[in-house]
């Protein structure tokens, strides 16, 4: 059986970074938001942010796990250029918390993963590859911007046997961690560390992997170079390595052997911090976690659970925007409809998330009661829907733009009068019996009227001219 | 002249600053030259009018310290061109009340010594005898009083008695103050659980003084507590003569032990017997823990400071060499050529106690030892309102004595300041007597936070 255990370094949104009042923010411009604590100046002091304490111990809260009463902060020591102390500002001894779980649906059967621990450090500075890879770069700029970012984290158990669990993992952490507003996938990094080992070898360590993608790649690649080890009867040894994206292939970084000793010491400049307080606030601040907003919007909203699932899975902020929605408009089945529907369908066409698209509850409301009140046609909606999404004009404007109101009868007389004399063999085919040829007709009315013919009553009218014929 | 009589002219106007202070650090430029207490003198200090607590007073600052746009080095030849870009918490304070920044004074190499002679830059001189060490690492710290009457303040830093030995070798007020109750943001750390920024003087009032401006919490430091008050009222002489009545005088015997020097003890008894003359008592206890003291301080010291020193790699600021190979290469290339050897000593142990497999058994051992030693001192402090002992066990030593000591017999000079250092204690030195004209110290240590205490009774008698 193959374990693979994790662990992952997600940024938390926190307004500054995590030793010092500087903005957690990234930059075009390299540099800029840095100060002596960041840079690692002599004399400077680091100072604890205890948003990212409140959201770390939100995560734990989440993943179920048990808090140390009190924790503090470790110097991790190893040298490299994007390490401004040369020493990393972590938690060894006493983390956050510890022994928890989270819960996975692998193929309908709920399974359960264990959480080692999670702990706070902060994140170095960005190395910037110049001409070439890690391996070929002509030199390498460094950018402080990300230098004390804090991070959270979070190591599993070896409980997952396949690539497929991981990712069914991530996907489901990540969408909860956002819905606890600690982590924001559009401007938070994440990555992960895998460990991977099969039966009677020892268990490998890929560095940074930070894609779905990756993972899978790295995963699957791993067991079967340990498998083809051992079916020659080599040994699998400890070891860690590096994921190659671009050939989907592991390398090694290091054998145990040269397994760097950190000589971990507790920081000196941080005291202890006792989190009894500090938990108190992350359980009155704790938002709702998404089995409870599914549940919430089945009971509420009278939505399908289909419905609500998708909502809540896709990104916290549908939520948010059906809620809203829903707030100004009464068929809530509708609303949830068109947003899982032809919303989701059109932001995936364009790779928008909500945030960059320039939708708004107002406008989308606006919109569906075009529709109700026979403005304009379904069929209309669905072509105004894309536009909106792509260019962010909202549907009424685009309607009045292109002059897109409702045909009355007569106008629709007229063009059907044209739609018959450009097509008489379909007339002819009609009329000989094959009725079929209707929907054609009506199609070519629709494209002359760009959607604004309502479709009934060109049927009606159409069928009644076609029988005065 | 004595800062308080200084005060009272530029009060009065028959001081002015702005004349004062040039013509002081002209002199100082001058004594500079044979006793080197300056690594770096400020020719053009900014003369501020502020009429603060310490109006118009020249103060010199221990190099460890940062002073925003004045070359910073603490002693080291990787900083030898370090113009820091912010100004220690206890600068500004000092600016705030008047003070002038006037020089930034001579150390042990990031205050890795006790005789201040693991010195980059010039070695400071006794002023009583210019062969011998003025003691360290606070050397040109208290060099720079006892070379002249000049009315100066100077800001020292002490990690196991880098106040207290200069203070003691140099025959003057030493006050460190109790861990966290002088904000360290700004200080180049040597060993931050430990590093504390404190105050010399000509006497227990000028310590005093300096001590009301520096102390107090700072938000920019975490492990910064107490609170600000004005400690010149306990070197009042109507305090001291309430205060000291009744008072009990704890003498730890194991400071007066194998290695303290005959005369040395005697001078300090008889000092010590001075303050029964004005009511105290005098009552002999034991401090067991004191022989583990010296190396859990060194595991402790060194262990923080080789992260500490991590950071000076030369990408940033500091000395830079030309770069070649990968970064390990050219990081080991600055730092070869950067640090002294005792520096790279403490680098080198420091880093093997914190490793696998001994991490355990020195470096968290001697975090328990600490507690212990706490313990011993509390208990102490149960039944005494302070504790007395000399300072250092012995004078001044001359340079060609200390080069034949080896380093561990070095490290065993600090044995009379390191447990109180480690126990966070604050201490003052006060010279009590001269054996061959060199000073002799007596050391007062009192309770945590209790500053006023040990300032009352330093001021209580003038030797
Ligand atoms: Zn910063």
């Amino acid at each position: 059986m193959v374990k693979i255990g994790l662990e992952i370094h997600v940024q938390l949104n926190t307004r500054t970074k995590l030793f010092c009042s500087c903005k957690n923010e990234a930059s075009k411009k390299p540099n800029v938001n840095t100060c002596p604590i960041c840079l690692g100046m002599p004399g400077s002091k680091p100072l604890i942010n205890e948003e990212a304490i409140k959201k770390a111990i939100k995560i734990g809260l989440m993943l179920n796990l048990n808090f140390s009463k009190k924790m503090f902060f470790s110097r991790k020591s190893y040298f490299y250029p994007d390490l401004s102390k040369n020493y990393q500002i972590t938690q060894y001894e006493l983390p956050v918390g510890t022994q928890g779980y989270f819960l996975i649906n692998v193929k309908g059967r709920i399974k359960k993963i264990r959480i080692r621990r999670i702990h706070i450090e902060e994140d170095p500075a960005q190395i910037i590859h110049v001409g070439g890879s890690i391996t070929n770069a002509e030199y390498v700029l460094l950018d402080y911007n990300r230098s004390g970012v804090p991070l959270c984290e979070i190591v599993t158990e070896p409980d997952f046997e396949s690539s497929e669990e991981v990712i069914i993992f991530m996907k489901k952490l990540l969408s909860y961690l956002q819905h606890i507003k600690v982590f924001d996938i559009r401007k938070c990094k994440w990555r992960c560390d895998v460990n991977v080992s099969i039966p009677k070898g020892n268990r490998s360590e890929i560095k940074n992997v930070g894609s779905f993608k990756g993972i899978k790649s790295a995963i699957n690649y791993e067991i079967i170079r340990q498998e083809s080890l051992i079916n020659k009867g080599f040994e699998v040894k400890r070891e860690t390595r590096h994921f190659n994206a671009s050939t989907n292939t592991t390398e090694l970084l290091r054998t145990k052997e040269e397994e760097i000793d950190y000589g971990y010491i507790f920081e000196p400049d941080l005291t202890s911090f006792e989190l009894s307080s500090y938990i108190k606030d992350s359980e009155d601040n704790m938002p709702e976690l998404p089995e409870e907003i599914i549940k919430r919007l089945i009971k509420e909203y009278k939505l399908s659970k289909n419905n609500a699932e998708i909502l809540v899975q896709k990104d916290p902020l549908f939520v948010e925007f059906f809620e809203k929605c829903s707030k100004m408009y009464e068929n809530k089945k509708k609303l949830s409809n068109w947003i899982v529907g032809d919303l989701f369908k059109c932001l995936n066409f364009q790779e928008k998330s909500l945030f960059e698209s320039k939708i708004k509850p107002n406008d989308f409301v606006d919109f569906l009661n075009l529709m109700d009140s026979k403005k304009i046609t379904e069929r209309l909606g669905k072509e105004l829907i894309k536009e909106y999404v792509e260019k962010g004009i909202p549907p009424r404007q685009l309607m009045n733009r292109k002059n897109l109101n409702l045909l009355s009868k007569k106008e629709i007389l007229n063009v059907i009068e044209k739609v018959i004399k450009e097509n008489p063999k379909s007339v002819k085919d009609y009329q000989e019996g094959k009725k079929i040829v209707i929907d054609f007709l009506i199609g070519e009315v629709m494209k002359k009227t760009r959607a604004t013919a309502d479709p009934k009553i060109t049927r009606e009218l159409l069928e009644k001219k076609l029988k005065n014929k | 002249m004595r800062i308080k009589e200084y005060l009272r002219k530029v009060e009065k106007g028959e001081i002015l600053p702005s004349k004062e202070i040039p013509r002081i650090v002209e002199k100082l430029d001058k004594l500079n030259e044979k006793y080197s207490c300056f690594i770096t003198l400020n020719k053009n200090p900014r003369i501020t009018s502020k009429k603060g607590r310490l109006r118009g007073i020249p103060v010199v600052i221990k190099d460890c310290i940062c002073t925003k746009g004045l070359r910073t080095t603490s002693g080291s030849k990787i900083l030898e061109n370090y113009f820091p870009v912010f100004n220690a918490t206890i600068v500004k304070r000092i600016e705030e009340e008047g003070g002038i920044i006037v020089g930034k004074t001579s150390m042990d190499e990031f205050g890795f010594g006790t005789f201040c002679t693991n010195c980059a830059f010039n070695l400071p001189k006794n002023p009583h005898d210019i062969t011998r060490s003025a003691g360290g690492s606070s050397g040109g710290a208290a060099v720079a009083l006892a070379m002249s009457d000049l009315p100066l303040l100077s800001i020292a830093e002490s990690t196991g008695g880098s106040i207290s030995c200069p203070a003691s070798f140099c025959g003057v007020y030493g006050l460190t103050p109790t861990y966290g109750l002088v904000s360290r943001y700004g200080l180049i750390d040597y060993s931050n659980s430990l590093d504390k920024i404190g105050v010399m003087g000509k006497s227990a009032w000028d310590c005093a003084l300096g001590l009301s401006v520096i102390a107090g919490k700072d938000s920019n430091d975490q492990t910064s507590i107490g609170e600000e008050k004005d400690y010149t009222r306990f070197v009042n002489k109507k305090y001291i003569e309430k205060n000291i009545s009744g008072k009990i005088i704890g003498v730890p015997k194991e400071y007066f032990g194998k290695g303290v020097d005959k005369q040395v003890k005697k001078i300090v008894m008889n000092a010590i017997k001075k303050y029964e003359s004005l009511g105290a008592k005098i009552k002999e206890i034991s401090l067991p823990y004191t022989k583990y003291a010296l190396s859990a301080y060194y595991v402790i010291a060194l262990a923080e400071s080789s992260t500490n020193l991590s950071k000076f790699c030369g990408l940033r600021y500091g000395l830079a060499t030309e770069i070649k190979g990968n970064a390990d290469e050219y990081f080991s290339s600055v730092r070869t050529k950067g640090f002294g050897k005792e520096a790279k000593r403490r680098i080198l142990l420091g880093t093997y106690i914190r490793m696998k497999g001994y991490r355990n058994k020195y470096y968290l051992k001697a975090l328990k030892v600490r507690k212990l030693i706490i313990e011993d001192f509390k208990k102490a402090f149960e039944k005494c309102n302070v504790l007395m002992a000399p300072t250092m066990p012995f004078i001044a030593p001359k340079f060609n004595e200390i080069k034949s000591l080896t380093p561990a017999q070095q490290y065993a000079s600090d044995i009379l300041t390191v447990a109180p250092n480690l126990a966070g204690l604050p201490m003052i030195n006060v010279p009590v007597g001269k054996i061959n004209g060199m000073p002799v110290g007596l050391h007062i240590i009192g309770n945590h936070f209790e500053e006023g205490e040990i300032l009352s009774f330093a001021g209580a008698i003038k030797w």
